[in-house]
């Protein structure tokens, strides 16, 4: 699921770190095409800023 | 495990009922949180925040306590139990926020009248913790009785508690600095 591209800070412009998942069942209601079949929902990865803590998620891909 | 930046803990006060106790607990752990230098932390009262009961989740979300979440290492919610359950209007509050609490610490204070109380209202609110994405610490704050804890100003009268609160805060603190350093050091496993 994950992308192999990184996410960069928008307030520090350094790498963040991906840490985590969430299904969102909400987002899912809105756009049920791009629901994962096999969970339901819409997944989102987490990711966190290593030096501000700033997060930043976005829509994970099959992959 | 050193960091940069103090641990920002803010205290949710979860109930806007009038007459409430429950405030004279949030003070008392805003108090004691305040007396670490490195913790930040703020009080933050759900009857101060204005959100609409026409929707609900992250539709309603509310810029300046979305940011106040996201900033935050850890929580400590301080939550009466009304008819054995947490005030409709706490979930409400949390429910408009998600990836802002994922793999942040919380701790939970119980208030309560009754005399067994406090212990319900924190086993109910668990599975919503755990489903918000936040990490449970296994200390608890328990205020039953609450009514005989402090006076009318909010003095603690019970002076067990500043002992029982360390224990809670210093779990909490381990668990926040664990947190952040796997939040920003650690990536998940690809």
């Amino acid at each position: 699921m994950a992308k192999t591209n990184a996410m960069i800070c928008p307030q520090c412009k350094i790498e963040t770190n991906y840490h985590a998942e969430k299904i969102d069942y909400m987002a899912a209601l809105v756009e049920p095409d791009a629901a994962d079949p096999a969970f339901g929902g819409i997944l989102e990865e987490i990711h966190t800023c290593p030096r501000c803590g700033g997060i930043e998620t976005r829509r994970a891909t099959a992959d | 495990m050193q960091t940069s930046r103090p641990l920002f803990i803010p205290v949710i006060l979860g109930t806007p009922r009038q007459g409430r106790r429950s405030e004279h607990v949030a003070r008392f752990v805003l108090e004691e949180l305040t007396k670490r230098e490195e913790i930040e932390t703020a009080l933050i009262d759900i009857r101060t925040l204005s959100f609409t009961t026409t929707d609900a989740g992250e539709a309603i979300k509310d810029a300046q306590f979305s940011a106040t979440m996201m900033r935050a290492d850890a929580l400590v919610l301080v939550v009466p139990e009304y008819n054995h359950g947490y005030p409709g209007l706490l979930k409400h509050v949390l429910d408009t926020n998600l990836k802002e609490y994922i793999h942040k610490a919380v701790g939970i204070c119980g208030v309560s009248a009754g005399g067994l109380g406090s212990t319900r209202v924190i086993e109910n609110l668990l599975p919503v913790m755990r489903e918000l994405g936040l990490v449970t610490i296994f200390w608890d704050g328990n205020f039953p009785s609450v009514q005989n804890l402090f006076d009318a100003s909010g003095k603690l009268l019970d002076q067990a508690y500043i002992k029982r609160i360390d224990k809670f805060i210093k779990e909490l603190v381990w668990m926040a600095k664990v947190l952040r350093y796997g939040r920003e050091n650690v990536p998940r496993e690809k």
